[in-house]
């Protein structure tokens, strides 16, 4: 009797359209869930081993990136391609926000060890000082970038401005970590390169939104970074050649 | 008492305010790009297309965020204006609101494509088919169908499953109002038929569907269908259903048993029972 009903007023195709909908939304989710648990679980040994950055002398800090790059980078590019497999199927902006905090962190973790001298090719060597592009990172997680012409998973801008903004933090705790360790020259190196990081985003007109929370924290980095610099001219620490 | 110097701005009476130092001289303007100013290191050429980029999402997301608005007020505004039977009048306006809509969504219709339908918020999507499936159920009794809805669209835009769904969860907050507003005048149900009480009786149809019941087989339906769209805002939007089928239950119960000793126009009192919530909810657009 109900179904009766139900078929002179709701077109039993509704019903149909309703439940295809709701069950792809829910199947992709989970699916997402997983690939994204795994990629998560890669993230944090990434970070984990990262960490060690902070007591780890210049001397022996190329070996510590080597491992950063096979045990723990490694596993994210694949996690990456996973995802980015499966995400490509599906509308991007409709899931983005799933995995959006993961692939900040992937970047993040590549752009600090590269910059720490790491991920270095045949044709560009590792170096101290070396800020991967977004194109960069593209080529490493073999992933497109800035994607507008197709729908597919790929690394935003906004994702890649974020992970700078992590790895402004990172490396402020560096900087005074680094003087602790007698590598005063690394310091000075990171103050000038987090001071122009922070005037390319004075560049950017941020609207409210989370990039400019992470863009507003930047000038504490700079400002630890800078009361470091300070105590070292006061007490002239400083590399004379500065 | 000091004098009070009133400043003359002869030289640029299209200025509104001048700034001055503490002397109370003018100072020179500053320089319209400060950007020009600020020494160029290895990272601004970078920062510089980032900021364009961006500059372009936040027009976009702007003009999208417009347009959405003035769609949903329009919607509204159809909705408000349904009654049953549809008058020519009220048709022509609606009409007319409608290819406003479509002239409103032709701006940002570039703008939604592809891999951008899904990036920036269109909540008066839920609107627009909330307006069109009351519309088609006044004209009809029946339900709008998804591809119904989207061809009712005057515009090149998908519509998502959740568009849909959250339009149809607004429909029953208008056929709830509709029905009690109906049930006030008429002292009865309105019922699926369409035809004003007392000249529809062609006894052909003897169960008639009364808009409670057309109310029950919605709100079963996306019971038992699975959550689609963002799971909160579905909730939210169920519980507000449901409460709002109860509502039309309690009148219906009502006007079965002492609909004969109410007069004509009484309003049924809401409240009566277990009171509900609000009927609709807004969401940030």
């Amino acid at each position: 009797m109900a179904s009766d009903n139900s078929s002179n007023m709701i077109d039993p195709a509704i019903f149909e359209y309703l439940k295809a909908h709701g069950e792809e939304e829910i199947e992709v989710g989970d699916k997402l869930y997983q690939i994204s648990a795994v990629l998560n679980r890669s993230i944090s040994t990434c970070q984990g081993l990262l960490s060690r950055i902070h007591s780890t002398p210049s001397s022996k800090l190329a070996p510590l990136l080597k491992q950063v790059e096979e045990t723990g980078i490694q596993p994210e590019i694949e996690g990456v391609g996973e995802l980015a497999q499966f995400a490509s199927k599906y509308p991007y902006y409709k899931y983005n926000h799933k995995w959006s905090r993961s692939t900040q962190n992937v970047v993040g973790t590549i752009l600090l060890t590269a910059w720490l001298g790491g991920m270095g090719t045949e044709s560009r060597p590792g170096e101290l000082g070396r800020l991967l592009t977004i194109e960069d990172i593209g080529e490493i997680l073999k992933v497109p970038v800035n994607l507008k012409d197709r729908d597919a998973f790929h690394v935003t801008i906004e994702e890649y401005l974020l992970a700078l903004t992590d790895i402004t933090e990172e490396l402020s705790r560096l900087a005074m970590n680094s003087v602790t360790m007698g590598d005063v020259a690394l310091t000075v190196r990171i103050s000038s390169f987090i001071k122009d990081l922070f005037a390319g985003f004075q560049l950017l007109n941020l609207k409210n939104d989370i990039v400019r929370k992470r863009v507003d924290a930047v000038k504490y980095h700079v400002k630890k970074v800078e009361d470091v610099i300070y105590d070292l001219s006061l007490r002239n620490l400083l590399p004379t050649a500065e | 008492m000091s004098e009070v110097v009133v400043p003359k701005t002869k030289d640029s009476p299209t200025r509104t305010g001048v700034k001055r130092d503490y002397q109370g001289k003018e100072k020179k303007a500053m320089a319209a790009q400060p950007a020009a100013d600020h020494p160029r290191n290895a990272y601004t050429s970078m920062f510089e297309s980032f900021r364009d980029e961006l500059d372009e999402h936040h027009d976009r997301r702007m003009r999208i965020g417009k347009v959405s608005r003035d769609v949903t007020s329009i919607s509204k505004k159809i909705v408000r204006k349904l009654s049953q039977p549809i008058p020519e009048r009220i048709q022509t306006e609606i009409d007319n609101r409608l290819k406003e809509i479509a002239e409103l969504l032709s701006t940002i219709q570039a703008d939604v494509q592809g891999m951008n339908r899904q990036r920036y918020p269109l909540i008066c999507l839920e609107e627009f088919v909330e307006a069109v499936s009351f519309a088609h159920y006044l004209r009809h009794q029946t339900l709008m169908t998804p591809a119904e809805a989207q061809a009712a669209l005057p515009a090149d835009i998908q519509l998502t499953g959740s568009d849909y769904v959250f339009g149809i969860f607004d429909l029953t907050g208008e056929m709830m109002r509709f029905g009690t507003a109906v049930t006030a005048l008429s002292g009865s149900m309105p019922t699926g038929d369409g035809s004003q009480k007392g000249d529809g009786e062609n006894g052909e149809n003897d169960e008639k569907r009364t808009i409670l019941a057309d109310m029950q087989d919605v709100s079963s339906m996306l019971q038992t269908t699975p959550v689609l769209g963002k799971p909160n805002i579905y909730a939210k939007k169920l519980d507000i259903m449901i409460e709002q089928v109860r509502k039309v239950e309690r009148i219906g119960y009502g006007v079965t048993v002492r609909g004969n000793e109410r007069p004509k126009g009484w309003m049924p009192d809401l409240n009566e029972g277990y009171g509900g919530g609000g009927d609709d909810i807004t969401m940030a657009d």
